[in-house]
């Protein structure tokens, strides 16, 4: 049985993958199934990005993101290399363009995620 | 690091020069080797052509990332598989920029990536 689960988001938030990325997240949380972290790699970490702006009657997704790290505690990392390629890393100040909520972490983050929990996962 | 270690695949699907999947996946695997965490390469589709020798990025203006698969034994990557199906498709012969490729028939890529706990698809 899956007691802790990983997932790994390479898809943009322009994609619904990031959604169903984020509602096997949410469905493991209500399963009490420990979420040890979600990391965003690719084109997966424009979902970090804090100047997205999506119509407002479309689905909030970064929203539903920082709710889950707000509310749920689940470790958000960013690929920073992947992070940079995409323009998100103002040179002054790394957060300045992305939300709080997400971290910037090494690709070695990835390994421990993966060590850490039951099950890997990856939209 | 936890003990209980994985044994990752990494399952490479894209042509190597067209978008940056083929390039990601082999920052992923060399770090997943460098953490001494047991993990396999798997080429499928138009992911075996990443394997395919005397290619010239440099005419796109595309960086060489291929000759570092060269590298692959110093991070203990010794387990590279590519579907047999996936170059007769293609016409290509099973001649390789390295050494130690597996070719192996569909239903032993599949086998083989069952054996493994995680399967991170680039």
């Amino acid at each position: 049985m899956t007691q802790s689960l990983a997932v790994v988001v390479t898809s943009a938030p322009t994609s619904n993958l990031s959604y169903t990325a984020f509602k096997i997240v949410e469905q493991a949380i209500q399963s009490n199934i420990t979420v040890t972290g979600v990391f965003f790699y690719q084109d997966g970490v424009l979902n970090a990005s804090k100047y997205l702006a999506i119509p407002s009657d479309e689905l909030q997704i970064i929203s539903l993101w920082k709710k889950l790290n707000q509310q749920n505690q689940v470790p958000l990392h960013l690929c920073s290399t992947a992070a940079e390629k995409r323009g998100l890393i103002f040179p002054d100040d790394d957060n300045f363009l992305i939300h709080p909520e997400f971290t910037l972490s090494g690709l070695g983050e990835l390994v421990m995620l993966t060590n850490q929990a039951d099950r890997l996962v990856q939209l | 690091m936890t003990s209980n270690s994985k044994k990752v695949a990494i399952l490479n699907t894209k042509a190597p020069f067209s978008q940056t999947a083929a390039k990601a996946a082999l920052d992923v695997a060399l770090i997943y080797g460098s953490f001494e965490q047991e993990t396999s390469l798997f080429f499928q589709g138009d992911g075996v052509y990443q394997l395919i020798d005397k290619q010239q990025p440099d005419i796109i203006g595309t960086k060489d990332f291929l000759k570092t698969f060269s590298a692959f034994e110093f991070y203990d990557l010794e387990k590279i598989y590519v579907c047999q199906q996936s170059l007769i498709e293609r016409n290509l012969p099973p001649e390789f920029h390295i050494e130690g490729v597996m070719v192996v028939s569909p239903e032993e890529f599949s086998l083989l990536l069952h054996q493994h706990n995680a399967v991170l698809t680039f």
